[in-house]
């Protein structure tokens, strides 16, 4: 029973997802967590393994091919890797008799001090004490293990598709800790996660937000609608004009697209120069985003594709014959912030700055599994 | 099924959710990518190292079809065992894609229309690609957009998809586009009228009754047509109907909209995002190409959905380097930008690479350089070669310093020896015998052992082999040493004749002649002034045409040229006052090859006995394809009436029976070839008996027959007469021609005198009986002619009315296409 046998259950929704990553039918990373989640619950729903060895190497496949269909999209990576963690974790729990002991090891100071993970482990703790008896390759029943062990699978997923669904209340829930009254903050971009967040805010504070419209996909305008009517005073501003009112700006809020272990990220084009602005003017920036958005990637080479160059049409139009021929476009989706220019992270699981991301990816993940 | 529309109509409402299907029409009916499609149908040529039809797929998938019909016809196994063994045919693809062969005689896209409509595999509204489109617009809005459409009216049959690509787009092909007449509304398509880049179109006629009807209308010329239409399934049933639909635009939507009983609509679907093109020539190969590189079909680029499946490193610049380390590039190569390199592919030292494809396994030589170059895959480029705007097939080796300049197209497993220069757009094959008499003998026995070899490159053998008959006629010597410098030593190439192929012009469509083909060649600048700089070095440089050949290439290349400039995209306007300016530019170049066209023409006339209307018909053809003034077609046949005077040296009376019976039966053909000026015609006459030397003699001869056929009269000759022309100014004095003129003018004098005397006596009959007829002013002219003739004193007035009729004549010379005196 090689692995190869086993992918073919779940191939066709593995299949249609990574066409439609591939195909940009599915972008931004929460949607793309999101499906993720779904397809590899499909899988492990309907794989057949007799030793968790056998799951762990299937979800692995699965993973590789929707990462190599779409390596920009880091969620999915990382969507796979908290799964693999979990489903060890819970693997490990259920065959071993004394279920309480080793988890303490695994339990590291971040995860004690968020006291919304214990839930996950207490819920644990019964079921592996109900189905002890597992055991790995039973030559009488091969399936027997699977059977056994797939409810508490389920549910290890089921924990990853519920972080997923509340990440933006969860990383909101301290926007007043962090946004006073009548500060002036700047954002750029339309992240649902920074909207979450500064509308939670406005709850509490009365504070004004600059938009950067942010060229050339005008994000930024929706952005702004979507405040201004959450009843935050709002204002508009081109992306030249952003270094220009630095100077009165408190704060500056970024989404992220991916945080990368350095503790860069990957966040919508024009970030940089916010973010560069705002170092200018010693204004701190704050980026805001959900854990699932952790990358195991270093960026030590600054790869040049990896900033998803998108189609020229939006800067220039195709119909300007003569131009076209003559002009190369770039226009990507994506800026690389580096970490020295980010003052904070707040994330669903707690605020960290940008040197201790690698620490927060390592309890996150495991390490086998940086490279799918 | 529908065997009609009615039950389509019933059906299309259904349901939202049933399948999308989708028709690509596999082959492209035309023979531009020769010799690149020679043993390979066109939809299985690689652009930016995935097939042709792959790229189609992967642009229909991106629309959510789900069930593809692809009609091939030649090749149609490769293009089914392409299907069968690309990822596609996986279950997992999620698309049925179901080939059908057609019949041999499947001659365009309406017979393949008429072939689904027999198969009866059209369940509901789809959409109709060429095996040739690349595009990442949202095909699937546009079926809605249709479908709602539907829902209100019956009789929308189909929605065309066209994208904005401005006056002058590489992208926009320049030999085939259309106008479109739309009402800004409903996008209803009012009126199409195809457009071809050669002869430039000047004037596009719209039916009174759009005007009428619609209150508003945009005119436009700038769009790109992406030859993806979304169709009812009443549509093949429409091709049924109507068995001489060819093509889909010329024929059926030009003919459905001009249609009085079909009563459907046609809508187009302008689209604001996203990319569609097709790759119909090897221009638009070169653009498409560089718009994929460029990222204007993203997510359809090489480093995101390859649709071959390759994966691409994205490097700054657009330069794509396949992604498995494969490939070595050399430490002191240089990789420009809008470069894509496929896997295992070896770039050397020092070599240049610029906006190029190269494909898989290649070897590209020590101090190469490629610019606007696409090498298929396994080519091996020799050191120093210099291939610039050409296609280079597969398995190609070309020798150390080979030149393959603009325009070049060279076929698949082709050998170019050491130091062979190609000449501009010159086009390369793989020979089938060792010398070139063995081609004209292997080429039959390759066919019997080619069953599968299409029609079409039967045909391309045949003119292949008719156009070696020639030259080895022509020029045998010359023609080998010549292949030799150009292919270099041991080269298994053949050299495809160039320029136009007379013989089978006729049973060309239009858009498939020569000229238009120009125009949508890999390597034709936008500039026109660069196009007739590299084809008149092209021509320097070929040696190996005759004389005559030669000129009449470069004739139509500066024609080509000229005209292209002006274009069908300018504004009409424009194109008027450009056709004036061209005319003068080109018209000597133009008379060569026109005046050999008239000859030949009449020639045929002559000796077959045609009607005077007929061949008028064809000389008024020749003068609307060449642009020529009429005078220039006056010219021609004067000429040829005069030389086909059987000379009957001393014997007068006999002479005068010969030019009479010459003059009886083809005169009128003077006046029917599109307005009559018979000042002009003895002018002609005399400067072409002028130049004739002995047929000089027929001068007098031949003005008394006109003027007993009453193709002129006495006021003509009078005012031919004094015209500056006749009298020789502007030739240089003392040369025969001006001798000649001198003689001839004394001659008309002297007939002058004689008719005046004759006219004294007859003048009150003949004014009465002969002129009434004809028109007053001309009555008018006459009088002050007359009066002039005797040297009365009112010299202003006679002054005047000859100068009018300068400017007359000087008017009818400039605007050639000048309709309004067309029906004499």
């Amino acid at each position: 029973m090689g692995p190869e046998l086993h992918t073919i259950h779940g191939h066709r929704a593995v299949e249609t997802l990574a066409a439609k990553l591939r195909r940009r039918q599915v972008v931004g990373s929460r949607e793309a967590a999101l499906e993720t989640v779904l397809v590899l619950r499909q899988v492990v729903s309907k794989a057949r393994f007799s030793n968790i060895q056998q799951l762990i190497a299937v979800i692995r496949g699965v993973g590789r091919r929707l990462v190599e269909a779409q390596p920009k999209e880091h969620t999915v990576g990382n969507t796979v890797r908290r799964i693999l963690h979990n489903i060890r974790e819970e693997a490990s729990s259920a065959t071993k008799v004394s279920a309480a002991a080793p988890a303490r090891n695994v339990y590291t100071i971040s995860k004690f001090v968020l006291q919304g993970q214990p839930r996950k482990h207490n819920a644990g703790v019964p079921k592996s004490e109900a189905t002890a008896t597992l055991t790995e390759d039973d030559p009488n029943d091969p399936d027997s293990f699977a059977r056994g062990l797939k409810p508490v699978l389920m549910e290890a997923i089921q924990d990853v598709l519920d972080e997923l669904e509340t990440v933006y209340d969860n990383v909101s829930k301290n926007a007043k800790d962090h946004i006073h009254s009548d500060e002036i903050i700047l954002t750029i971009g339309h992240s649902k996660t920074v909207e979450a967040f500064l509308k939670s805010a406005a709850h509490y504070r009365n504070y004004t937000v600059i938009v950067a419209e942010t060229a050339p996909s005008y994000s930024g305008h929706d952005m702004a609608r979507s405040l201004s009517s959450a009843g935050i005073s709002t204002f508009l501003v081109p992306d030249s004009s952003i270094f220009a009112i630095m100077s009165r700006v408190n704060k500056v809020i970024l989404g992220a697209h991916a945080i990368l272990a350095n503790g860069g990220l990957v966040a919508v084009a024009g970030s940089l120069l916010a973010a560069t602005a705002a170092q200018a003017h010693s204004t701190p920036v704050v980026v805001c985003a959900g854990q699932f958005k952790l990358t195991p990637l270093w960026n030590l080479y600054h790869d040049y594709g990896a900033l998803d160059l998108g189609d020229p049409s939006s800067v220039l139009g195709f119909e300007e014959g003569k131009l076209v021929e003559r002009v190369d476009v770039v226009n990507p989706y994506y800026d690389y912030v580096s970490p020295e220019l980010v003052d904070v992270f707040i994330t669903n699981d707690g605020d960290h700055p940008p040197s201790s991301v690698y620490r927060l990816i390592k309890e996150t993940y495991d390490d086998d599994d940086n490279e799918l | 099924m529908p065997p009609k529309s009615s039950s389509g109509k019933e059906k299309d409402i259904a349901d939202e959710d049933e399948v999308l299907q989708a028709v690509i029409l596999a082959d492209s009916f035309n023979k531009r990518f020769k010799p690149l499609t020679v043993g390979k149908p066109r939809c299985l040529l690689p652009i930016c190292n995935a097939t042709l039809l792959d790229w189609t797929f992967e642009s229909l998938a991106l629309a959510g079809v789900q069930e593809i019909f692809v009609i091939c016809r030649s090749y149609a196994d490769q293009v089914k065992a392409a299907i069968r063994d690309s990822k596609w045919s996986k279950p997992s693809s999620g698309i049925k894609i179901v080939p059908i062969v057609t019949a041999k005689e499947t001659f365009s896209p309406g017979d393949a229309m008429r072939d689904i409509y027999t198969h009866q595999i059209i369940t509901s509204d789809f959409v109709l690609v060429t095996g040739d489109l690349v595009s990442n617009v949202r095909i699937d809005e546009v079926v809605r957009a249709h479908k709602e459409r539907r829902r209100t009216n019956k009789d929308a049959i189909m929605t065309i998809v066209v994208k904005e690509a401005g006056a002058v787009h590489r992208t926009r092909s320049r030999g085939v586009s259309g106008v479109y007449v739309l009402d800004p509304n409903t996008s209803e398509c009012l009126h199409y009228e195809p457009v071809l880049g050669y002869p430039p179109a000047s004037r596009v006629t719209i039916p009174r009754e759009i005007l009428a009807e619609h209150p508003e209308v945009e005119i436009r010329n700038d769009f790109m047509d992406c030859s993806i239409d979304v169709c009812s399934v009443e549509v093949p049933s429409l091709f049924q109907d109507n068995f001489d639909y060819g093509d889909i635009r010329r024929d059926f939507v030009y003919g459905v909209l001009t249609s009085d009983l079909l009563m459907k609509n046609i809508y187009c679907y302008v689209a604001k995002d996203g990319y569609a093109a097709r790759v119909a020539d090897t221009r638009s190969y070169d653009a498409v190409s560089k718009d994929i590189l460029s990222r204007w079909t993203f997510p359809l680029v090489p480093d995101n959905n390859h649709p071959g499946g390759h994966s691409y490193e994205h490097l700054r610049g657009n330069k794509y380097i396949a992604k498995d380390n494969s490939v070595s590039l050399s430490r002191t190569c240089k990789i420009g930008n809008n470069t894509l390199i496929g896997s295992h592919s070896t770039i050397s030292e020092n070599a240049t690479i610029h906006a190029s494809v190269i494909g898989q396994r290649c070897t590209i030589g020590a101090g190469a350089t490629l610019r606007d170059a696409y090498i298929f895959d396994d080519t091996e480029v020799g050191e120093g070669c210099f291939v610039v705007g050409s296609i280079v097939g597969s398995h190609v080796k070309l020798g150390k310093g080979v030149r393959v300049p603009n325009g070049c197209i060279i076929a698949d497993g082709v050998v170019i020896g050491e130091g062979a220069r190609l000449r501009n757009f010159e086009r390369v094959s793989k020979k089938r015998g060792a010398s070139s008499k063995a081609v004209v003998d292997g080429s039959d026995g390759d066919d019997e052992d080619d069953e599968d070899s299409e029609l079409e490159e039967i045909e391309a053998r045949k003119f292949c082999l008719v156009s070696f008959l020639r030259r080895i006629i022509l020029t045998s010597r010359a023609d080998q040493e010549d292949a030799a410098t150009i292919l270099g030593k041991d080269s298994n190439a053949l050299v495809w004749p160039r320029g136009s192929p007379a013989d089978d012009e006729d049973e060309l469509d239009e858009r498939e002649h020569y000229n238009n083909l120009r125009l949508m060649r890999i390597g034709t600048c936008d500039d026109a002034s660069d196009l007739e700089l590299s084809d008149a070095g092209s021509n320097t440089s070929s040696d190996s045409e005759t004389e005559s050949e030669s000129s009449s290439i470069h004739a139509l290349s500066r024609t080509s040229s000229m005209t292209s400039v002006s274009g069908p995209s300018l504004s009409h306007a424009n194109l008027s006052a450009q056709t004036s300016a061209i005319h003068s530019l080109s018209s000597a170049a133009a008379e060569t090859e026109f005046r050999s066209e008239v000859a030949q023409s009449l020639e045929r006339a002559f000796d077959e006995g045609h009607s005077v209307e007929n061949a008028a018909v064809e000389l008024k053809t020749l003068r609307m394809a060449s642009n020529v003034p009429l005078r220039r077609v006056r010219e021609a046949v004067v000429g040829a009436i005069v030389d086909r005077v059987p000379l009957v040296p001393g014997d007068a009376s006999a002479q005068r029976t010969e030019i009479a019976k010459m003059v009886r039966r083809w005169g009128p053909l003077i006046d029917k070839i599109g307005g009559v000026d018979p000042v002009e015609t003895i002018e002609a006459l005399q400067y072409h008996c002028a130049a004739a030397g002995p047929r000089q003699g027929l001068f007098a001869q031949m003005l008394v027959a006109l003027y007993q056929q009453d193709l002129v009269d006495e006021d003509d000759i009078r005012a031919w007469h004094k015209s500056p022309a006749a009298k020789g100014e502007g030739v240089k004095p003392g040369s025969p021609l001006a001798e000649g003129l001198q003689k001839c003018w004394e001659v008309g004098a002297k007939l002058l005198e004689q008719l005046s005397e004759d006219s004294e006596e007859e003048s009150e009959e003949e004014s009465e009986e002969e002129e009434a007829p004809k028109a007053t002013v001309k009555a008018a002219a006459k009088e002050e002619s007359d009066s002039d003739s005797e040297e009365s004193e009112d010299d202003s007035s006679s002054e005047e009315s000859s100068e009018d009729d300068e400017d007359e004549e000087a008017s009818d010379d400039e605007s050639g296409e000048d309709e309004d005196e067309a029906g004499p």
